[in-house]
């Protein structure tokens, strides 16, 4: 890649998409000065955010999200189990994201992404420690029966911000789930009541409504910032991410309070008042992403 | 159990003869070259192409055509209980060697020498038939991406139940136990290239049903064909021609 100087002496006899390739930093700077980005985004803002509940009709909760070309699709299975002896009256969740091949040029079959089980585990402590989600009302009967919700998240197009379109995706998704109604038969083992039995006497009915909802309390939501000598840039792309590498990604759930801040290393080093203005810009994405779903609720609510 | 009612009707409400609601969308994974998402009935398969680009691992390179790697994979929730392994194991290792082969034969692999054609597949719903969706998403995905084809390939399936042989099976008639035979053909070239069957069946019987799928493959060829000449003006269009 060329010093400044000598792209400048290029840039004026190349095509515009031959100086991307080969000189993408100066491009980008380029930009930057100018506060524009190539897709003509101003600096802060991020992209057009769309979410779609209910995607997966086998599973019982699920959800689409795209953030730009970003795409992630989230189902959740309930599942019986025993819950631990430390804690008999809660059930658990398990979250794994994927990222299969199709999503990226970057993925090979034979070696799965880096990033993908970093995803896993972020979301995972994002949603346990916000508190979105109370284990307790997971629980059937205490000591012997708990649900285990395994979320699954597919990312199906990767083109930057995985983490924020993967917890729009598994917060949706969330929202979305019915909890299946069951039973104890006989043998004192928890039986799930599929639709036709439901004329039928039950024997003990733990779950009193039909299709229980989760009540979420304090949902988190996420940005994630790149951070490039004085700029700071809200939701990246793919390209945007390769050529600029440090970034932060800041959770904030829907009373403002911080949950988390991830910032893993980089090249450059913040000051205090980048990860201030980076925290300022979660809250006002926040509240886009809370009216998005929202609407993407009471959508589904209507059918 | 009776797939068949004495008026003709089977479990999901349709004829003998008559196939899921077909529906297909290309271009949907922005970062791929070509994609598309193939919907038959319930089963619901995503496929993306990646290439011709360069050969990943030197060894494998063929001097004279074109490398086609393809990989099958179920998502975890695809199916009615949550799936432990969805890939890696043998059946998904099985229709990834069979969709590879089957694609291959109606590549042009001559003219892209040295270079790779990756075909990925997932499954995003599985409700019988997951093999033929595969197929035709995979052979929407390469005709999106540019890549050159002898001709389309369509599949579709098969089977014979309380005496009737029924089209497009989906997974409660697929379990039941009867025979499952899967066709893959060349539509314009009337020719087969993909053909299995599992469970016992008698041989005249069994040209009846495969007759269907050829049939049945026909019609999802001109399904394609719409979908593709559709997709066609909206780029003509967008392009101002």
């Amino acid at each position: 890649m060329g010093a400044p100087n000598a792209a400048g002496d290029w840039s004026s006899e190349m095509e515009v998409d031959a100086f991307r390739r080969l000189f993408p930093l100066c491009y980008f700077e380029r930009h930057l000065s100018e506060s524009i980005r190539p897709d003509a985004r101003p600096l802060k803002r991020a992209r057009d955010t769309i979410v779609s509940l209910g995607a997966v009709a086998s599973s019982d909760g699920s959800a689409l999200a795209k953030i730009g070309s970003t795409t992630m699709l989230a189902a959740i299975k309930m599942e019986v189990m025993t819950p631990s002896v430390d804690s008999p009256d809660e059930g658990s969740i398990a979250v794994e994201f994927h990222m299969p091949p199709i999503c990226s040029p970057v993925v090979r079959p034979g070696r799965p992404a880096e990033v993908a089980p970093v995803i896993s585990k972020q979301l995972f402590d994002s949603l346990l420690s916000s508190g979105m989600i109370d284990l307790k009302e997971l629980s059937l009967v205490k000591g012997k029966a708990a649900w285990m919700a395994y979320l699954d998240i597919y990312c199906l197009d990767a083109d930057g911000a995985l983490f924020d379109a993967a917890l729009l995706s598994a917060v949706a998704a969330f929202s979305h789930l019915r909890i299946p109604v069951v039973s104890l038969n006989d043998e004192g083992r928890v039986v799930v009541v599929s639709k036709e039995l439901e004329g039928e006497k039950l024997v003990k009915e733990p779950v009193n409504e039909e299709r229980r909802k989760l009540s979420l309390n304090s949902i988190p939501f996420s940005l994630t910032c790149i951070l490039h000598k004085n700029y700071i840039l809200a939701d990246p792309t793919f390209e945007e991410e390769s050529i600029m590498e440090t970034f932060i990604t800041v959770v904030l759930n829907s009373s403002g309070q911080l949950v988390s801040l991830y910032k893993p290393g980089g090249p450059v080093l913040a000051h205090t008042s980048a990860i201030q203005e980076c925290i300022a810009l979660t809250k006002h994405r926040m509240k886009e992403l809370q009216e998005i779903i929202d609407e993407a609720i009471s959508i589904m609510e209507v059918d | 159990m009776e797939y068949v009612s004495p008026e003709g009707l089977r479990i999901d409400g349709r004829r003998p003869m008559e196939m899921r609601k077909l529906q297909a969308e290309i271009g949907v994974v922005a970062k791929a070259d070509g994609s598309a998402v193939f919907e038959m009935g319930n089963t619901k398969v995503i496929a993306a192409v990646y290439g011709p680009r360069e050969v990943q691992n030197r060894s494998q390179q063929l001097s004279d055509q074109a490398l086609v790697r393809c990989e099958y994979s179920m998502a975890n929730f695809s199916t009615g209980d949550r799936m432990r392994k969805p890939k890696g194991d043998r059946r998904s290792t099985e229709i990834s060697l069979v969709i590879r082969q089957t694609m291959e034969a109606c590549i042009l692999t001559q003219l892209m020498p040295r270079s790779q054609i990756d075909i990925y597949v997932q499954v995003l719903q599985a409700d019988g038939g997951t093999r033929s969706a595969c197929i035709n998403a995979a052979t929407l995905a390469l005709a999106d991406a540019g890549i050159p084809m002898r001709d389309f390939v369509t599949s579709c399936s098969a089977g014979y139940l309380n005496s009737t042989p029924l089209l497009d099976l989906n997974y409660v008639e697929d379990s039941a136990g009867g025979p499952d035979v899967t066709v893959g053909i060349l539509p314009k070239l009337d020719k087969v290239t993909l053909l299995q069957m599992d469970a016992k069946l008698p041989l005249d019987i069994f040209e009846n049903v495969m007759q269907l799928a050829v049939e049945g493959c026909k019609a999802i060829a001109d399904y394609i064909r719409e979908v593709l000449s559709e997709n066609t003006k909206q780029l003509e269009y967008r392009r101002g021609l």
